[in-house]
């Protein structure tokens, strides 16, 4: 039998035989086929009103010489803006900078993830209370995350210099954030650390799923604990670990609280992603146009980015499907 | 009786229609444009933004000075509106530039010239008669523009040197005094001096390194081109980097943690402005503290100017003006005084008695008052927040031993010449 004569069969026995002699009933307006649109048609709505308004408005900024002081007195000036922030070297120091931002992000936190979530899968003792700890820093604000951050690398009173000059690690003059070599490495390991709790917790609940006959099986098989990782669990929790990087990637390119609360970009633009850059040509510089041509630019790394990961799924799919 | 039957499309379009009406109408219930509001029984209220009102020390004092007039008028009423300092100019000029923000406004000098240059204050000229007033000239030229004046001087701030007494009992009087007071008094975790060094703190470095710059007999400008790169500004910033070098200073401490050092007796020396000290007395009523002029070899240093102006988008601009005219009347002028300490205000006061007892160094302030100049580029006033941030960069990175001085320095004249072009 086909999967369509099949269909057919059932649906001819499930539906009831419809009565010749009884009125034909009113079709419900529920059942047309604008019910979907209908559906839809508030969150389009919203999307259209509060996304792509906003995301249009934005376009034409990024064309325009327009002043934060005078908004309405905007210049159409083409591909000035762009051409403007291409030709700039310290862009491109910006988007180097943004580029080793998003990528140590998102392998740190996923990879720190990953081994603090293979460890709470565990069993030991205390695991529930360990469980719950591990969760604190993403329940933290970004805000008290820079502020705790920041006093911790403090020169004169933060605990991380009298750490670090005990070991005889110790940064000279201990001012961590003001160097070009230490700020951006100081300001990762921060954002790992923010953000590693979600991908450990995600990551755990992915683990819980993988099936535990089959790891049983590849250990009976004589599979170490590596190749049952690699064949099983790996496999298991791949998608999950897609999305996550998905996501971490997207909110790296847009993080912004943090890096200004702790270096404001510095020093000497050695921190400056392409959101504190379009901060400082919006507010500092007052150049909205500049500021919106940078903001598109991250706006199309980030369709690249959701487009290369559909791309990288989808091959993913098909090499699962042979 | 049969209920008539409302079809559902009727209620739907009903409801949408009564939601647009609603939206409409609170979108457009606030077009006043401005912080102004009128109650109804003839009272107009205005909005003055200050960041200076969220100063534990002084914002509380400022707000019973506004409560004064708000006492002797029937008419208008002045409500205090405290925007913190790092985000002022930024929440100020936004709300300004979109038509919109507080009917009255302190600036501090690059976002008054910055407003100014775009149209956003009011013209005083024809509400204000100034020259029925003694006013300070020298920091009273710079809120004229083109001979329109655009604002009146609220606080006007000298930088001095001020000096932990216990530590320090002779202020040094040149700046290799200066330089060798801070390296004996540097040691463990007790520093000899203490300035902005970070970009973080943009705008502190920036005020910090004029006096540098000033005191060496330099400037930014010659009023028509730059001069970053002038010897002067070389001798004097190398001044500013020696000290860094010699780690006299507490390298990364932001100017929150070294004034908490100098209140502690951990830090001996630190340039600031006149507004300082009152802060310092009210945080620190225990401290042995003196202040005396700037010993670098020109007797020249940067002001704190704090201009009142008018929102050009305020429609209560008469009433505004009755304001500032209150102010400046000179019983207003000598409370303005007493409550903002060691700054001047825009007319000459007379210092009373009780205040020189407990700030006995208020002369030396007003005496700085012909030597100090406002922490703008000359000539270049509205591009200062821009040239400042090149400037600092390029200091910054000498510092850090990026570049030599000399180099930064020309890189920064290069790099601020192609922006203001």
């Amino acid at each position: 039998m086909t999967k369509d004569t099949h269909s057919m069969t059932v649906l001819e026995q499930t539906r009831a035989p419809r009565s010749e002699t009884s009125p034909r009933r009113r079709r419900s307006p529920l059942g047309s086929r604008w019910t979907p649109y209908l559906f839809l048609a508030p969150a389009a709505v919203f999307i259209l009103l509060f996304q792509g308004v906003p995301l249009a408005q934005e376009i034409y900024l990024s064309f325009t010489r327009t002043s934060l002081l005078n908004p309405t007195r905007s210049t159409w000036v083409g591909l000035e803006n762009y051409a403007h922030i291409f030709g700039d070297d310290d862009f491109h120091r910006t988007l180097l900078t943004t580029l080793i931002y998003v990528v140590v992000c998102v392998v740190g936190s996923v990879g720190a993830g990953l081994l603090v979530a293979l460890l709470l899968n565990r069993g030991f003792r205390g695991r529930g209370v360990v469980r719950a700890l591990v969760t604190v820093p993403w329940a933290a604000p970004g805000i008290a995350v820079a502020l705790i951050a920041t006093w911790m690398l403090n020169p004169q009173y933060g605990i991380v210099n009298r750490f670090l000059d005990a070991v005889g690690l110790g940064v000279p003059g201990g001012a961590i954030l003001d160097s070009q070599t230490y700020a951006l490495p100081a300001i990762l390991v921060t954002t790992i650390w923010q953000l590693f709790p979600l991908t450990s917790v995600v990551l755990l609940s992915a683990l819980q799923a993988v099936p535990k006959d089959l790891t049983e099986a590849a250990t009976m098989d004589g599979a170490g604990r590596w190749w049952t990782f690699r064949a099983v669990t790996w496999q298991v929790i791949k998608p999950t670990v897609g999305l996550l990087a998905l996501l971490m990637t997207i909110w790296s390119i847009r993080r912004f609280e943090l890096i200004w609360l702790m270096t404001k970009g510095g020093p000497v633009g050695s921190t400056e992603t392409l959101v504190i850059d379009l901060y400082a040509q919006a507010f500092d510089s007052k150049q909205l146009g500049t500021a919106a041509a940078i903001g598109m630019v991250g706006v199309v790394i980030s369709l690249i980015v959701i487009a290369g990961s559909r791309f990288v799924a989808r091959g993913a799919a098909k090499e699962g499907i042979r | 009786m049969r209920k008539p039957r409302v079809r559902r499309a009727t209620v739907a379009a009903a409801t949408v229609v009564g939601l647009v009406a609603v939206v409409s109408a609170g979108c457009g219930s606030d077009d006043s444009g401005s912080g102004s509001a009128s109650d109804g029984g003839g009272v107009t209220t205005l909005t003055f933004a200050a960041s200076t009102f969220g100063d534990p020390g002084r914002g509380p004092q400022l707000e019973e000075w506004l409560e004064q007039f708000n006492a002797s008028q029937d008419e208008i009423r002045v409500e205090a509106a405290s925007v913190p300092y790092p985000t002022f100019g930024q929440t100020v000029l936004t709300q300004m530039g979109g038509g919109e923000g507080p009917d009255l406004v302190r600036f501090d000098m690059p976002e008054f010239e910055a407003a100014s240059d775009a149209g956003l204050i009011a013209p005083l000229d024809d509400l204000i008669d100034a020259g029925e007033y003694e006013l300070l000239e020298q920091p009273d030229r710079f809120m004229v523009h083109d001979d329109v004046r655009h604002g009146i001087i609220f606080e006007a701030s000298n930088y001095a040197m001020f000096y932990n007494a216990d530590l320090i009992p002779e202020p040094p009087t040149t700046y290799e005094d200066f330089f060798a007071i801070a390296q004996s008094l540097t040691s463990g975790d007790t520093f000899g001096l203490a300035f902005r060094q970070t970009e973080a703190e943009e705008a502190g470095v920036w005020q910090d390194i004029f006096n540098y710059v000033y005191g060496f007999g330099g400037a930014w400008s010659d009023g028509e081109d730059l001069t970053i790169n002038a010897p002067e500004n070389l001798e004097g910033l190398q001044a500013y980097k020696d000290l860094y070098d010699a780690n006299v200073i507490p390298r990364g401490a932001d100017a929150a943690t070294f004034r908490r050092m100098f209140a502690e007796g951990k830090v001996a020396m630190e340039l600031n402005n006149g507004g300082y000290a009152t802060h310092l007395l009210a945080e620190s009523p225990d401290l042995n503290f003196s202040v005396a002029p700037i010993p670098f070899p020109e007797r020249s240093q940067g002001a704190i100017l704090a201009p009142i102006v008018i929102n050009e988008a305020s429609e209560a601009k008469e009433e505004a003006a009755t304001f500032i005219t209150w102010a400046l009347e000179p019983e207003n002028q000598t409370s303005l005084q007493e409550i903002l300490g060691a700054s001047s205000v825009a007319t000459a006061t007379e210092r009373t008695p009780e205040s020189l007892q407990e700030l006995p160094f208020l002369p030396t302030f007003d005496e700085l008052t012909e030597s100090s100049l406002p922490q703008v580029v000359l000539g270049f006033e509205a591009q200062t927040p821009d040239i400042r941030k090149i400037v600092v960069q390029n200091v910054i990175a000498a510092l850090q031993g990026q570049v030599d001085l000399q180099t930064a320095l020309d890189d920064a004249q290069e790099q601020a010449t192609e922006l203001v072009g």
